[in-house]
C-alpha cells in the first residue's frame, strides 16, 4: 500500500494515480523508484534501444515512444502525449535533458489535460534565453558577472567598457553558446584584434556578429542553489551544490555542502536569496536550480537557472534528508510546500560522482558497448542511482551517463574515504569508465583541501602521473586466462551463468552429509 | 603448464603447477607464490585479486583495465601473429557508432596521419587515421552505417 490513498481529500490535494516518466537511464529509475515508494502506478517510455532498459523492467507499465534516435523519441511531444493518453498517465516527469525545459512541451501538456511535473512554462521561456535570464536577475537585483548589458556598438566603446572592467575580461556573442564567439582578453593590446575575431566567428556561427563584454572570473567555482516552490506562493531554497569538477563544460563531480562553505558561514543565505530573488522574478514554481560562479574572493555573480530536476540532486538529499522527486510529485498535484526555510537543515557532507561509459585516457570519448561484468557497491553511507546492469547493452544514441555513485559522511573527509572505498568495490567492465579517474581525483591533494575550481580536471591532467598496475595483478589475470584457455580452473568469466548444477551439487552433498 | 603473456603490449611467461605459479617478465620482473581461484576471485600470496573479464582482451584486476592475451607459445609459427601487418592495413571502428562521413574513396592516395573516416558514438565524433602512407585499396564502410567496435572500415595499402 502507498501513503496515498486513493480517496485523500481536504487539506492534501488528491495525489496522481499514474505518472508518465517522459526520460530513459538511471533517472527514469529514480523516478518510478519514487512513484512506487509513494504507491501511484508508474509508466516508462521507451525507444526501441530502451526496450530492455531498467527502468522499463521496474516500472509497472511501459510504453512505446519510438525508433533510438531521440529526435524521433524522447523529443516527439506529440507521441510521448499520446503515449501518456493511451496509458491513462494524469502526469508526467520529464527528468532532465530531453523535454525537460521545452516551454512548449509544458504547454502541450497543459492542453492536453496533463500535468507537466516542473515549472510554469511561462517561468520556462522566461529563463530559457541567458540573456533574457541576465536581464531577469539584474532587475531582480542578484549579482550577475559584471560587463556590457548590450551589444558593443564599436572599438572605442569596447575599450572603454574593458577598461572599466579592468583586465582580463571576456568577450561573448550575444547569441552565443558552446564557447565560439568567446576570447579572453588579458591586455588592450589584444582587444582590437579579440573584438574583430569573436565577431566574425560569432557571425559564422549564429549568424549574428554582436558581441558584448563581461569581466573575466579567474578559476571560478561552479556552485548552485537547489531552489523548491509551490502553487500556493511558498518558496524555499535547499543550500547549495558545489559542481566545479568539470570536463568539457560538464560536471562529474558534485558535493553538498561547497567546502568553501567552511570559511564562508554566511555565503549559503545570501546565495540562497539571490536565487529566490531570481525564482521569485520569474513565477517559479517545483524544484530548479540556480547556478552562480564564484570567484576567489568568494564573489558570486548569477550565471542560469535549470528549470528542471538536476542530475546532482542526490547530494542535496543526503545532506537535507529530504526527497526532491517526492516533493515535485506532490508539488505538481497542488500540495502545500509544509516544509519551512528554517526547517531545512544539512548534516555532514555528500559527494557524488557520475561513471560514464567514456575513456578518461582519451579525452573523455564516449565509449558505447556491453556490460560485461557488473558488481556494484554497497554498504553503510553509499547512495547508487544506476540505470544499468550486467549485459545492458549502453546504447550509443544518447548520452554515455550509466550511473551516479553518491557517499556521505559526517565530515567532508569521511564522504571522500567512502566515495572512494565504494569506487574499489565497483566493478565495471566492457566498456570503459571513469571509475579508476575519480579515485586518483579522490587522492588528489588539492581536492582532499577543498580547493576546487572549473579548471581543476585540466591542470589534474597536466600534473597526473599515470600509475601501472602491479606486476602480482597482471599474475593473477594471466592466472585466469591460462586456466579458463586450457578449459581447467574455474568456468568462463564472460558467460553470465545461468547453471544451476552448482546448486544443484551442493544440495547433493548436503542430502549425503 | 607455461603460456606466453603479452600485456598492455609488454610479454612475459606464465608457468603453473599444481597451486604455484610463476610469471616472469621481460623486463626481469618475477612474481612466484602459491594461488587459490575461486570464480572471479584469486588469492596469490595470501593477497586477495578480483579478476573479470570485459570485451576482447580486455581483462579487468581490482578496478584497473588491462589488455591481456594468453597464448600457448607452441602455437606460434614465425612470421604470424603478433608481428607487424607490412604492407596492408586494415582501419577498424574502435568503438561501435555511426558512419557520418567517409572522407576518402578507393584508389586514393593518403598520407600518414591523414583522415579517413568519421564515427559518431554518443554525439562525439571520432576521424579514424590512416595509420600510414599509401594508397586506399577498399571502403567497406556505407555512409549512415552502424558499424560494431573491430568491424573493418578502410583497407590501406
Amino acid at each position: 500500500m502507498g501513503r496515498y490513498p486513493r480517496d485523500t481529500t481536504g487539506y492534501s490535494a488528491v495525489m496522481f494515480h499514474k505518472v508518465l516518466v517522459a526520460n530513459r537511464g538511471e533517472i527514469a529509475v529514480r523516478v518510478v523508484r519514487a512513484l512506487r515508494e509513494m504507491g501511484i502506478a508508474s509508466v516508462a517510455a521507451y525507444s526501441d534501444a530502451d526496450r530492455g532498459s531498467l527502468a522499463v523492467r521496474l516500472a509497472d507499465e511501459a510504453a512505446y515512444l519510438g525508433p533510438s534516435p531521440s529526435s524521433e523519441s524522447y523529443l516527439r511531444i506529440d507521441r510521448v502525449i499520446d503515449a501518456a493518453k493511451r496509458h491513462g498517465a494524469e502526469a508526467i516527469h520529464p527528468g532532465y535533458g530531453f523535454l525537460s525545459e521545452n516551454a512548449e512541451f509544458a504547454e502541450a501538456c497543459a492542453t492536453a489535460g496533463i500535468m507537466f511535473i516542473g515549472p510554469p512554462a511561462e517561468a520556462i521561456r522566461k529563463l530559457g534565453s541567458k540573456t533574457a535570464a541576465r536581464q531577469l536577475a539584474i532587475a531582480a537585483g542578484a549579482p550577475v558577472v559584471p560587463g556590457t548589458e548590450r551589444a558593443l556598438t564599436g572599438w572605442e566603446q569596447a575599450r572603454a567598457a574593458a577598461n572599466s572592467l579592468g583586465y582580463p575580461v571576456l568577450l561573448k556573442a550575444s547569441a552565443g553558446g558552446g564557447g565560439k564567439g568567446m576570447r579572453r582578453v588579458d591586455r588592450e593590446s589584444e582587444l582590437q584584434s579579440a573584438l574583430r575575431d569573436a565577431a566574425s566567428e560569432a557571425g559564422r556561427a549564429f549568424g549574428n556578429s554582436e558581441v558584448y563584454v563581461e569581466k573575466l572570473v579567474i578559476e571560478p567555482r561552479h556552485i548552485e542553489i537547489q531552489i523548491l516552490g509551490d502553487h500556493h506562493g511558498n518558496l524555499i531554497h535547499l543550500g547549495e551544490r558545489e559542481c566545479s569538477i568539470q570536463r568539457r563544460h560538464q560536471k562529474v563531480i558534485e558535493e553538498c555542502p561547497s567546502p568553501l562553505m567552511s570559511s564562508h558561514p554566511d555565503l549559503r543565505e545570501h546565495m540562497g536569496q539571490a536565487a529566490l530573488k531570481v525564482a521569485r522574478a520569474a513565477g517559479y514554481t517545483n524544484a530548479g536550480t540556480v547556478e552562480f560562479l564564484v570567484d576567489r574572493d568568494a564573489n558570486f555573480y548569477f550565471l542560469e537557472v535549470n528549470t528542471r530536476l538536476q542530475v546532482e540532486h542526490p547530494v542535496t538529499e543526503l545532506a537535507t534528508g529530504l526527497d526532491l522527486v517526492e516533493w515535485q510529485l506532490k508539488i505538481a498535484a497542488g500540495e502545500r510546500l509544509t516544509l519551512r526555510q528554517e526547517d531545512v537543515t544539512w548534516r555532514g557532507s555528500a559527494i557524488e560522482c557520475r561513471i560514464y561509459a567514456e575513456d578518461p585516457d582519451h579525452d573523455f570519448m564516449p565509449a558505447p558497448g556491453t556490460i560485461v561484468h557488473l558488481s556494484e557497491p554497497s554498504g553503510p553511507g553509499v547512495r547508487l542511482d544506476s540505470g544499468i546492469f550486467q549485459g545492458w547493452n549502453v546504447p550509443l544514441e544518447y548520452d554515455p551517463l550509466l550511473a551516479k555513485l553518491a557517499a556521505w559522511g559526517s565530515t567532508r573527509e569521511t564522504a571522500i574515504h567512502r566515495l572512494d572505498r565504494a569506487l574499489a568495490e565497483y566493478v565495471l567492465t566492457g566498456v570503459r569508465n571513469n571509475i579508476r579517474f575519480f579515485r586518483e581525483v579522490l587522492a588528489d591533494a588539492e581536492f582532499r583541501e577543498g580547493r576546487l575550481s572549473t579548471s581543476f580536471v585540466e591542470r589534474f591532467f597536466k600534473t597526473r602521473k599515470k600509475t601501472e598496475a602491479d606486476p602480482e595483478s597482471e599474475a593473477a589475470a594471466a592466472l585466469v586466462l591460462t586456466l579458463e584457455s586450457n578449459g581447467s580452473g574455474s568456468p568462463p568469466l564472460t558467460k553470465v551463468s545461468t547453471n544451476v548444477s552448482r546448486w544443484l551439487d551442493s544440495g547433493r552433498d548436503e542430502l549425503l552429509r | 603448464m607455461k603460456r606466453r603473456v603479452i600485456v598492455n603490449g609488454r610479454s612475459g611467461t606464465i608457468e603453473i603447477e599444481g597451486s604455484r605459479l610463476r610469471y616472469d617478465r621481460e623486463d626481469g620482473v618475477l612474481i612466484e607464490g602459491e594461488f587459490s581461484l575461486e570464480g572471479t576471485s584469486v588469492l596469490l600470496n595470501g593477497r586477495s585479486y578480483r579478476v573479470s573479464k570485459g570485451a576482447g582482451t580486455e581483462i579487468w584486476v581490482n578496478g584497473r583495465q588491462l589488455s591481456m592475451d594468453v597464448f600457448d607459445p607452441r602455437d606460434l609459427r614465425p612470421g604470424q601473429g603478433m608481428a607487424a601487418n607490412h604492407g596492408r592495413q586494415e582501419i577498424a571502428a574502435s568503438m561501435p557508432g555511426k558512419v557520418i562521413r567517409i572522407l576518402v574513396a578507393a584508389g586514393d592516395t593518403v598520407e600518414e596521419g591523414q583522415g579517413l573516416i568519421v564515427v559518431e558514438a554518443m554525439k562525439m565524433q571520432n576521424e579514424m587515421k590512416s595509420p600510414k602512407s599509401g594508397r586506399v585499396v577498399e571502403v567497406r564502410a556505407r555512409p549512415d552505417a552502424t558499424v560494431g567496435a573491430g568491424e573493418i572500415l578502410v583497407v590501406v595499402e
